[in-house]
């Protein structure tokens, strides 16, 4: 059973394109990543799921209910988290979740046993008091999920919930995901962060607007064909420029100080001495597993 | 019931909010204060203390008595003028903005019966004090001819004034007998504060949320339109209506104001008019992004309100295609009926018209912001 079915959507702004011909199956109870660069179109993917944003082409279906027709009664069943922090600064963290609970019309009993619970996985109680506006970036991270949260939603649409979080409160943001999944909770998430695709059961790549891959993270990443070479060098520019004016390669991409290479064959060690003959910047070779970064960059080519 | 529910939360987050940030208290009780006590005092058009120079060439007894009929009042004040001064160079160097030079031979010519001539000058700069001043004068000079004539020889005191005048006019000010600029222009200040409250507060408050991200966050809830925007704008609503409270109680006890007519047709009138400006308020938050914009978009649209209401310029002066944008303009009508309820009396039955325009008009813009405002992103 899926929860989110998009078929053929495609919004533009203006003359820009946003989004083209999407098609995607969110599967129930789960995880599931929407990985890309800044500006491919997550947010606007994730908005339409959310009914925030009227689309002309193509077919959303949340809930088993259309997108379009049907907002009001999806916008009760689904707990949604913007991109940026967007709860009241002025008003503090139990003011904040009350105000999100009557919006949704929950109250009394269930109110406060909900609340309990928030609690207990956000560990904000100690905080209940305080503006919101004056809380950690992690700790804001955790009011905003709690008040989506707050009317035990179907489905939680988390808009790059962990951007600008430090990598601890990160852990224990995903944490918390893994814990809202165990209860049965379908998530779907963006975030530009490729170690993060790791901790999803399904993830798309979104890249200019396209999907350009939807699959399990290790079917991603079995999907790599060949092998890959990390050269270590002194000097990327000007071994990067080796490879890839004198020798031709293609395959070529820089990561840091490295130089990652991929090929279909596998390559000697005779073949990189020669190399190094040719370009002395070129210190050291050792083959690689692709990480998800790898096979993103590939696939974007 | 559970409409009123999440409305209900929503007015009370609101005051909530509005209660925890001290600026915005200043503004909605400290300024009106300031406003209404600066604006009520120095904005007149009374013209006091006018500076006024004698050159008198005369030198008499009664040239004398005519410097001292202009001293004793506080509309003029007295420049002294040295032996090396001329008339004309009073004005030039701003030593004066009036000045009178009595003619060698004032005291022969008022012993005779005749009526003398004197030279007035006049500083014709700001026009409106120049013609204010030269009535002054006049009247001034009226009432020490005849009071002169009257003592010398009360019968003839009509045959004189005979030449200059057909008949005399007795003038009777209704309403406001002692033309007090106060009367004119506090509820004008009044119409003004209720108008920049509600416009500028409701533009803003709607447009932090959209710029903080919450209106995001509201707009995936249940939420209906209209609960999103009678929430908002409710309390400022409330909060303009205790604001005009405010004004109308400080106008009493620091002016002397009473309101002459009644105080519900006030209160129904600033209602009826306040969806306007919330309407407006409204409007302007739809079309911009941040706070600053919306602030600049409304002080630039209460300029041209209040500068076309009438508040300053009477709006029968101006030429006739800005009359009409004047007619257009809600605050003409609110500060019209303002000053017919507080200074006249006049009751709902004369003010029927300006009722149904001040409503039509409210309905239209308030429907128009209404409508511009989506529930989507």
């Amino acid at each position: 059973m899926s929860i989110v079915k998009v078929e053929g959507l495609g919004i533009s702004f203006g003359n820009l394109p946003a989004l083209k011909e999407i098609n995607l199956q969110v599967p129930a109870g789960g995880i599931y990543g929407i990985i890309g660069p800044d500006s491919a179109g997550k947010t606007t993917l994730l908005r339409t799921i959310c009914t925030l944003l009227p689309y002309k082409e193509g077919k959303v279906e949340v809930l088993k209910l259309d997108a379009l027709k049907d907002a009001a009664v999806i916008r009760a069943q689904i707990g949604y988290m913007p991109q940026r922090f967007s709860l009241y600064r002025d008003l503090s963290v139990e003011q904040n979740i009350r105000f999100s609970a009557r919006l949704f019309g929950v109250n009394g009993k269930e109110y406060a046993s909900t609340l309990e619970r928030l609690y207990q996985f956000s560990k904000l109680q100690p905080f209940a008091g305080r503006q919101a506006g004056k809380l950690s970036g992690g700790m804001q991270q955790k009011l905003a999920l709690s008040c989506a949260l707050i009317h035990k939603p179907e489905l939680l649409v988390l808009d790059e919930p962990t951007f600008g979080v430090d990598p601890v409160s990160r852990q224990d943001f995903w944490d918390i995901l893994h814990a809202l999944k165990a209860e049965g909770i379908s998530i779907i998430v963006s975030t530009p962060y490729m170690d993060e695709a790791q901790q999803c059961d399904r993830i798309s790549l979104l890249f200019k607007g396209k999907i350009i891959g939807s699959d399990t993270p290790a079917g991603i990443l079995a999907g790599w064909k060949g092998h890959l070479y990390r050269l270590e060098t002194d000097d990327p520019q000007r071994l990067y420029g080796y490879l890839k004016e004198d020798l031709r390669l293609g395959d070529l991409q820089l990561f840091g100080s490295d130089i990652h290479l991929g090929s279909e064959d596998a390559l000697e060690d005779a073949v990189f001495e020669k190399w190094q003959k040719g370009c002395p910047a070129l210190k050291s070779w050792q083959q690689i597993q692709p990480n998800m970064e790898d096979v993103f960059l590939k696939m974007m080519q | 019931m559970k409409g009123l529910g999440v409305l209900s939360t929503f007015i009370k987050k609101e005051f909530r909010q509005i209660m925890r940030s001290r600026e915005m208290l200043l503004v909605l009780f400290l300024l009106p204060a300031i406003q209404l006590l600066v604006m009520g005092f120095a904005v007149t058009n009374e013209v006091k203390h006018i500076d006024i120079s004698f050159f008198d060439l005369d030198r008499s007894i009664q040239s004398r008595r005519l410097m001292e009929a202009f001293s004793s009042t506080d509309r003029f004040h007295l420049v002294e003028v040295g032996e090396q001064d001329r008339p004309e160079l009073q004005l030039f160097r701003w030593k004066s903005k009036v000045v009178i030079v009595i003619p060698a031979g004032f005291e022969r010519k008022l012993a005779q019966g005749r009526i003398p001539a004197l030279q007035l000058l006049l500083d014709g700069i700001d026009g409106n004090t120049a013609s204010i001043a030269n009535a002054y004068v006049q009247s001034c000079v009226k009432g020490f001819t005849e009071g002169y004539l009257r003592g010398k020889d009360p019968r003839r005191v009509g045959y004189m004034l005979q030449g200059q005048k057909a008949s005399e006019i007795i003038i009777q000010m209704s309403f406001n007998p002692d033309l007090q600029s106060n009367l004119n222009i506090i509820p004008g200040i009044i119409a003004v504060l209720v108008t920049v409250t509600s416009m500028l507060l409701s533009a803003i408050s709607l447009v932090k949320e959209k710029e903080l991200g919450t209106l995001e966050q509201l707009l995936v809830t249940p939420v209906k339109k209209y609960q999103l925007l009678i929430g908002k704008i409710l309390p400022y609503l409330l909060i303009t209506l205790l604001q005009l409270q405010v004004a109308v109680l400080l106008a009493g006890l620091i002016f002397g104001i009473r309101v002459a007519g009644s105080y519900w047709v006030l209160t129904l009138f600033s209602i009826v008019y306040l969806f306007t400006s919330l309407g407006f308020g409204i409007f302007i938050s739809t079309r911009v992004e941040s706070q600053q914009q919306a602030m600049f978009f409304s002080w630039f649209m209460m300029v041209i309100m209040i500068l076309l209401s009438g508040f300053f310029v009477p709006v029968q002066n101006m030429p006739q295609g800005v009359r009409w944008v004047s007619f257009a303009n809600p605050l003409t009508h609110y500060m019209t009926v303002l000053r017919e309820i507080v200074v006249k009396g006049s009751g709902l039955m004369q003010l029927k018209e300006e009722l149904l325009v001040l409503l039509g008009g409210g309905m239209l813009v308030f429907g128009f912001g209404i409508l511009s405002f989506r529930k989507r992103v």
